[in-house]
């Protein structure tokens, strides 16, 4: 059975004092229902995902106890992925037609802490400093760059392309642009990563509505199908965040399989994708990931960044809302956001940073700790 | 499973590296504040055994390369609330 968006909505991301994360939920939702044209009684079923709220499901305190089903998931960086694929699900299932799909957060600056035994790594990775995503991010981009001649001066263009972008969404965190040059002059976090190539963690909200396609016309004249939506997780011989060793034979990793698996679902093709959505955690996270997720061969990206390919009027636009870099990452809505933006690029209601050429077909990835990726692929 | 111990060698090629410039969050125990200082990390292949993944004695990209052969060093970590100074293991480049 097709499963259809028919509403999105969003909390704007960044620093709220005073907002919790089950209030940007709430605003999230009630933008996502206004926008489809129904009302919270008439939701069916919720998935919900955040790192920071313990119960996202909560948010029915602030929308109504209308008793129905509703699931928290927690996925790491690919949680909101986990929450859009069982609720697609559960309409695929045919037990109800109606149902939402919603992330929020609220972390504290700073790059993400947890105990290393909750993550099956022994306590002494933690007590000498390499429980830490950042450095990970910094250590594959390092060797990407060698093997495949990518240049540092790439890392700032896609940076500052994140940075301008924001420029033109009035929802994202960072909205100042910042030129290729003072990117690289901001302080080294992880070698060849600078300061400004990175995202961080921060606040807000997002949420999807979703229906059984063949009911997407009570709702709206133009309707988002999800032709996919698939999670998965690292195999033995991935280059993975948090590992303490490696087997010397390689597999690739768990964004491949998840993007292999969502095209074969989907029976859509890299060239077939308009515009697209990377895991942007730093900008050598969306250089990979574009070669990852079968948008070009390695090593390509040094001429696409150059020739500006992945600009919102390239050949290849990514992040046409500033991705990560100038959204930050509330887990748990990250990848609906995503989602948000593609539904308004294929809607055509992307105001400034609308893609030229009426686009039809969006790409959204998600990656994240411990080794765990989601892939949708949508169409009008 | 049966399981079985199996010497590593001490000598082996740096696989990747980077080095971590700010001092990481809890449960590091190391040095931190204007204690800090920045240190590599890197996976360091042994033989055709296995990656670990490692400290380095320098952070300084300069002297890092991929492919450079590397080996295994004791180094001072920290100092505990007695006095007792903690190490580590790390590699180090051979000269």
């Amino acid at each position: 059975m097709d499963v259809a968006i028919v509403g999105v909505g969003l909390h704007p991301f960044g620093r709220f004092p005073g907002v919790s994360g089950i209030d940007m939920g709430a605003v999230a939702v009630r933008r996502a229902l206004a926008d489809a044209g129904v009302e919270w009684r008439d939701i069916q079923f919720a998935f919900a995902g955040s790192y920071e709220v313990d119960n996202p499901d909560a948010v029915v305190a602030l929308l109504g106890l209308t008793g129905i089903p509703f699931t928290n998931v927690y996925n790491g960086c690919a949680t909101a992925a986990s929450a859009l694929t069982h609720a697609a699900n559960t309409i695929r299932l045919g037990e109800y037609d109606l149902g939402i799909a919603i992330g929020m957060d609220k972390h504290l600056p700073g790059a993400f802490n947890a105990d290393p035994r909750l993550y099956a790594c022994p306590s002494w990775y933690g007590e000498v400093g390499q429980f830490i995503t950042t450095k990970f991010f910094g250590m594959k981009i390092n060797k990407y760059m060698e093997d495949h001649g990518i240049s540092q001066s790439t890392l700032a263009k896609v940076a500052a392309k994140g940075y301008r972008n924001g420029a033109l969404n009035e929802n994202a965190f960072r909205r100042k642009p910042l030129s290729e040059e003072e990117i690289l002059a901001s302080p080294i976090l992880n070698y060849p990563l600078t300061q400004y190539m990175f995202c961080s963690p921060d606040e807000g909200a997002a949420a999807v509505v979703l229906c059984k396609a063949e009911n997407a016309h009570r709702y709206t004249d133009k309707p988002i199908y999800l032709r996919a939506s698939n999670v998965r997780t690292r195999r033995l011989g991935a280059f993975e965040v948090h590992s303490p060793w490696l087997p010397i034979e390689e597999t690739p990793g768990p964004t491949v399989d998840a993007s292999r698996a969502a095209y074969e679902v989907a029976g859509i093709g890299p060239e077939d994708v308009d515009v697209i959505q990377l895991q942007d955690t730093d900008a050598g996270a969306e250089v990979i990931h574009l070669a990852e997720n079968g948008f070009c061969a390695d090593g390509d990206q040094e001429k696409l960044v150059a020739d500006g390919a992945l600009e919102i009027g390239g050949s290849l636009p990514v992040n046409t809302d500033g991705g990560l870099i100038a959204n930050g990452e509330p887990i748990g809505a990250s990848g609906l956001r995503q989602v948000h933006e593609i539904a308004l690029q294929l809607r055509g209601q992307a105001g400034e940073r609308q893609v030229p050429g009426k686009p039809r077909v969006g790409y959204t990835q998600l990656y994240g700790a411990p080794g765990t990726a989601g892939v949708s692929i949508l169409s009008l | 499973m049966s399981m079985e111990s199996h010497l590593l060698p001490r000598r082996g090629r740096l696989w990747a590296w980077t080095t971590q410039h700010f001092p990481p969050p809890p449960p590091y125990s190391g040095p931190a504040g204007k204690d800090f200082v920045p240190f590599g990390v890197g996976f360091v292949e042994l033989g055709d055994d296995v990656r670990v993944e490692s400290r380095l004695t320098t952070a300084d990209p300069d002297a890092l390369s991929t492919g450079m052969e590397m080996q295994l060093v004791v180094v001072p970590f920290r100092t505990d609330d007695e006095g007792n100074e903690v190490v580590t293991f790390a590699f180090e480049p051979v000269a």
